[in-house]
């Protein structure tokens, strides 16, 4: 649906987007995460025909963002960082203008709007001034303005930006629901939201792609191999002795104690190999009580925290 | 287009710089109509738009300084650039919703040779004042085109509008410079230079490319060169001729006198359609810095 190909933007000297190189299947919710200036907003605004790239080419269903401008445009509903909302129209005047620049025919009008406000929940401030709207209900605009004449495409830029815990939610599933017929790509820099909407992440920092997979994958792909976390009743040399003792274990080294009496270790096995069974049992024979087995796959922050400072200590 | 328009037109009349505009106009037509008809009981309304075009030159900046710039501070312009439109369909509608503005106004003023009309023994010369409005209308969508060009260039309302001030004045002050710049060979040649070398300037900060930099200055060198060895003739009141060209309150004399000319006509249009188009381009280059 979405092909980037080498997009490279530049701001005179200052590379914000490096290269970039992605395709976005119909259907799919890309994520796109960054710590702030890596270029999401960039790339976005690059998609949408904002800003042109210095090089490289973008093709949304198959049409050329340069050269079929329009093609594209009509494909996308965009909502960026900053919704951009006219203050001195109501809400209702506000979506029918963008009816209007969209062209959404006359008489699907009245319904789209609604729909669209229904969507988001702000049918109750309809007629109300922008203006004198909360910063949670003018984002809620911005989004309500993006899925206007059902774009297959929407574009939304931190679109939870702003919203209290209830809204955040609430959008969470908005984008969920939207993910049935839309192809879509959002970006943020908070995690769980990611994890918890997108059927894939790419991480970007400094306008390079970092990594991109499935969050699952993400999570589990990074630490190379498997680990697990064991607090064993006993003595230390004891349990890394019977933990040694496993098949199929590659390395075992202790953590130290944590609670009296006990040790942690942690135990290392090939990727596709999972070794619990193994363990419990193992333990159990050598009469050392097992407190505590969880593995440790990394959380996607660890991962973003991994890769986003890695690459700044490269450069 | 339309869309961009209409939602334009309503802007200017949900914020008070469309009442404060009409109002300020109307007032102003109002007191010079007073004074110099209705008082001295002179039938030449002309001479009322005519020093109206002058006050016009401190309303321009008040209709045109948000048109762009706005977009630019609120960041709406990523709602219309993103849309469907064209970016000459948003310039226009944008650029023809203040024509409307300023148009709806001057025929409000229409009222006042109407008024004249029932009192004049004899009449009012209505084709002339029909040929004062044309020019004014003319005159006054060229200044909107220049506003609506600084509008663009900055997000700050408050700078567009003393740029486009200052540029009228300039425009309008160009009349009276013409007339006393030295007019000697010598001295159009040194503008020439001077226009040659702002050219290749302007080739060397736009390209960065030496060789293109050096063509140019070797091609203006042998223009400048060439006209001066082959038509001297050229070079008498080099200055004042150029200066000319862009005065814009010459041509709308023709027209407050009731002379209708196609080349007065022709210029204000494409002054106007200039200025729209270069406003255009700089709209359309910001996606490329």
């Amino acid at each position: 649906m979405i092909q980037v190909e080498n997009v490279t933007k530049r701001y005179g000297q200052r590379v914000a987007v490096d290269t970039l190189n992605f395709t976005v299947n119909r259907g799919e919710i890309l994520g796109f995460l960054g710590p702030n200036g890596a270029g999401k907003s960039t790339t976005m605004n690059i998609i949408t025909g904002y800003l042109s790239a210095t090089e490289g080419s973008v093709k949304v269903d198959g049409h050329d963002i340069l050269e079929e401008p329009r093609a594209v445009k009509r494909q996308i509903g965009y909502m960026p960082e900053l919704p951009p909302l006219y203050m001195d129209m109501t809400v209702q005047e506000y979506l029918s203008f963008v009816c209007d620049i969209k062209g959404v025919p006359r008489h699907l009008r009245r319904e789209d709007m609604s729909r669209a406000m229904e969507m988001v929940k702000i049918t109750d401030v309809a007629r109300r001034l922008v203006k004198n709207l909360s910063k949670g209900y003018k984002q809620r605009v911005g989004i309500a303005q993006a899925v206007i004449g059902t774009p297959p495409v929407l574009i939304l830029d931190e679109p939870t930006i702003g919203l209290d815990p209830q809204q955040i939610i609430e959008t969470r599933n908005l984008v969920r629901e939207l993910g049935r017929e839309h192809t879509i790509i959002i970006s943020s820099h908070i995690l769980p939201e990611v994890q918890a909407v997108c059927s894939r992440v790419l991480i970007i920092n400094r306008g390079k792609i970092v990594a991109s997979d499935t969050p699952e994958n993400l999570s589990r792909g990074l630490t190379g191999d498997n680990r697990l976390t064991l607090r064993v009743a006993g003595a230390e040399a004891a349990a890394l002795a019977v933990a040694r003792g496993v098949p199929n274990v590659t390395a075992v080294h202790s953590t130290g104690s944590r609670e009296p009496g006990t040790v942690d270790i942690v135990v290392e096995a090939n990727r596709d190999q999972d070794v619990r069974r193994e363990v419990f049992q193992a333990f159990a024979k050598g009469n050392l009580p097992l407190l505590l087995m969880k593995s440790m796959d990394l959380s996607l922050e660890e991962i973003f925290l991994n890769l986003t400072t890695e690459e700044r200590e490269v450069s | 287009m339309l869309a961009v328009f209409r939602r334009e037109l309503k802007a200017y009349f949900t914020s008070p710089i469309g009442y404060v505009f009409v109002g300020f106009f109307i007032l102003i037509a109002g007191v010079f109509f007073a004074i110099s008809n209705l008082l001295s009981g002179n039938p030449n309304f002309n001479g009322v738009l005519s020093n109206l075009s002058f006050i016009f030159l401190f309303l321009v900046p008040i209709l045109t300084m948000r048109l762009i710039s706005e977009e630019t501070r609120q960041k709406t312009d990523q709602l219309l650039i993103t849309s469907p439109l064209s970016i000459t369909g948003i310039v226009l509608g944008k650029y023809l919703a203040a024509v409307a503005v300023f148009v709806i106004t001057l025929l409000i003023t229409v009222l006042y040779p109407v008024i004249m009309s029932f009192f004049a023994l004899g009449g009012l010369a209505w084709s002339e004042i029909l040929g004062g409005y044309i020019g004014f209308f003319l005159l006054g969508s060229a200044f909107i085109a220049v506003g609506l060009f600084f509008s663009c260039l900055t997000d700050n309302q408050l700078i567009a509008a003393v740029e486009t001030f200052a540029a009228l004045l300039v425009i309008w002050i160009l009349d009276f410079v013409a007339q006393s710049v030295p007019s000697d060979p010598v001295s159009g040649l040194v503008f020439l230079a001077l226009l040659g070398a702002l050219l290749v300037l302007l080739v060397f900060t736009g390209t960065r490319n030496t060789l293109a930099t050096v063509v140019t200055f070797v091609i203006a060198a042998a223009l400048v060169v060439l006209l001066y060895v082959f038509s001297r003739g050229m070079f008498q009141g080099l200055i004042g001729k150029v200066l000319s060209w862009f005065s814009l309150v010459k041509r709308y004399n023709d027209f407050s006198m009731g002379v209708l000319g196609l080349s007065p006509i022709v210029y204000y249009i494409s002054f106007s359609g200039a200025f729209v188009f270069l406003t255009i381009r700089m709209i359309d280059k910001r996606r490329w810095v």
